[in-house]
């Protein structure tokens, strides 16, 4: 008894050694991961400072004079201005009908008994499993029928509907969770079904509907496909669409197709580090339920 | 007005707005997608029903197959290319540091970017004259492995394959790592004081305890990898030869580059049920119990 003691003395002293050496090396490994991870993004911003044959000669190497004026000129070139209202307008636009129509549902869902309420859950459900892909062709031609092609609406109503269901899932989860007691106090004291959704629920859920808002955020400002089919006309191009002009090959001013991007890239990695936590944590929650 | 009058109108306002756009832009395509498949149909003009012949011709095309293998191909890459890299990243990354905040915010970092970006910074490094990995290999004395990348076809699916394992290794991290933090300590205590060595008791006492969150890893991974589109789009185009098809792009170069719509739409009714099949038939597999 007395040997196993001492030795389990001995033991964590040795351990903590060997930890501390471990960790050291993990830790630098870690940091190698996370660089090369890092590191097309860190190549992508210095690139679109070189010059063409800086780009050429050394790639690797920092700019030997960081060309500021490549940024300026990848906005006039490639319409960026353009791009970037576009790509305003149909987010915002889409957040709010995301916002609006899946919190009033997921009222709806959570807190009322009525008929083909699991019925309806499930459709809602089955939109998650479905490949988006999938409803690009029938969807062209049916907004090919009702000119809608060709017009900010081509973008925003697809959008809200495939973000609906994530918006319904997140919001009833949370919703589910607020005391019953909160609004029947408020049904006694004559407020209607209205005002409790607008002056409790909404505010009440906010810390869902910012998961939502966040998450949506980055799924319209990135989306691709359904801009590519449902937008041909110049004017309305959002910013991945105009960018991909640039994937075919003819762009051969390698500094402006980075500095174009590096511009595209700038507002998701700024709402990234604001809000990380919440972004991993989200799209994960989203991935699990999609 | 009564009460329960007064709630069936709130009940109906409130949901139907949801329900109508999204069957209308979700639900709705599905059955019309199933129908034009039976019409051959260039876009413009009149369209011509023809049956089960598009159908037939969609299950006999050695393309649309080949789209399927690289869709198969790409789970294949996530189940074991991604989900070990991301439990290794999780078993390193439980605690709640800023150093390691950070490390797990740098590898989340490709999630948040377009794939447009991605598979545009991505071409140029696997470009055969001013891509980075050719003058690395011209560096290091490899020349010989040089390769024209993207547009060997020998090559050519595995060379996307790695920015779609770097891509979305992400999510999966923080799955594991949400998991291995709801895991009790106590019984990884307990294994340690028992002289469990550190590789016996991951096998035997951390994997067995999460492997219902790898479960569901691998679901989201066969899912996902049927959603591959942008990428492809941007750095091959499905090309050289149809050889990096997936069944997204073969869906869209069969409608909006030869224009031809009705087998367009067949193609997208073999994608939702092929995925359908996949998705439910994974989940009922993973949900069996072996043990």
């Amino acid at each position: 008894m007395e040997q196993i003691l001492t030795k389990n003395k001995n033991i964590p002293k040795l351990q903590d050694k060997k930890l501390k050496w471990s960790q050291g090396i993990i830790n630098i490994g870690l940091t190698l991961y996370a660089l090369v991870t890092l590191y097309p993004l860190f190549w992508l911003f210095t690139s679109a400072l070189k010059t063409n044959e800086e780009f050429d000669s050394r790639p690797f190497g920092l700019p030997e004079v960081w060309q500021w004026e490549n940024l300026k000129r990848a906005w006039d070139v490639s319409a960026m201005g353009t791009s970037l209202i576009n790509s305003t307008i149909v987010t915002i636009i889409s957040l709010v009908l995301t916002l609006l129509l899946g919190a009033l549902a997921a009222y709806v869902l959570a807190r009322f008994q009525f008929r083909f309420k699991a019925f309806i859950m499930g459709l809602f459900l089955l939109g998650m499993l479905i490949p988006i892909h999938s409803t690009l062709v029938p969807l062209f031609i049916m907004m090919n029928k009702v000119n809608l092609l060709d017009t900010y609406w081509a973008l925003i109503l697809p959008y809200t509907a495939f973000e609906l269901p994530l918006a319904i899932f997140v919001t009833a989860a949370f919703l589910i969770a607020i005391p019953k007691e909160i609004e029947e106090a408020a049904l006694i004291d004559g407020t209607g079904y209205w005002g409790i959704f607008f002056r409790m629920m909404l505010p009440l859920s906010l810390p869902a509907l910012s998961t939502v808002a966040i998450l949506g955020f980055l799924r319209f400002w990135n989306d691709f496909a359904f801009a590519l089919i449902f937008i041909s006309k110049p004017a309305l191009k959002t910013v991945p669409l105009s960018l991909s002009v640039f994937a075919t090959g003819y762009a051969t001013d390698y500094k402006l197709t980075m500095a174009a991007m590096t511009i595209a890239v700038v507002p998701t990695i700024i709402v990234f580090l604001m809000f990380q936590e919440q972004i991993m944590k989200g799209m994960t929650a989203g991935a699990v339920k999609g | 007005m009564t009460t329960s009058t007064r709630i069936k109108g709130f009940i109906l306002i409130g949901l139907l707005p949801a329900l109508l756009l999204y069957s209308f832009f979700v639900i709705v395509p599905i059955f019309w997608s199933a129908y034009y498949g039976f019409f051959d149909w260039k876009g413009l003009g009149s369209a011509k029903f023809i049956g089960l012949t598009n159908y037939v011709e969609v299950f006999n095309d050695p393309i649309f197959w080949t789209g399927f293998k690289n869709n198969m191909l790409i789970v294949a890459a996530s189940v074991f290319g991604q989900v070990p890299i991301a439990m290794i990243l999780a078993l390193l990354l439980t605690r709640a540091s800023l150093f390691q905040r950070m490390i797990r915010a740098s590898i989340f970092m490709p999630m948040v970017l377009s794939s447009v970006v991605v598979g545009i910074i991505w071409g140029y490094i696997y470009h055969p004259q001013i891509g980075v990995l050719n003058f690395v290999l011209d560096a290091t004395g490899l020349e010989m492995i040089k390769k024209v990348w993207l547009s060997d076809p020998s090559v050519s699916m595995y060379a996307i394959m790695v920015p779609i394992i770097w891509n979305y290794i992400g999510p999966y991290m923080i799955i594991f790592i949400a998991a291995l933090q709801n895991t009790s300590p106590e019984i990884n205590d307990a294994a340690s004081l028992d002289g469990v060595g550190p590789v016996r008791k991951l096998f035997q006492v951390t994997l067995p305890m999460i492997w219902d969150t790898i479960k569901v890893v691998i679901v989201l991974c066969i899912s996902g990898s049927l959603k591959a589109f942008d990428l492809i789009y941007v750095m091959t185009g499905g090309g050289p030869a149809h050889t990096t098809e997936v069944l997204a792009s073969y869906m869209y170069n069969s409608t909006f580059n030869v224009y031809r719509f009705g087998y367009g739409s067949a193609i997208s009714t073999a994608i939702i049920i092929l995925s359908l099949i996949l998705i439910l038939g994974s989940q009922y597999l993973m949900k069996r119990d072996y043990r």
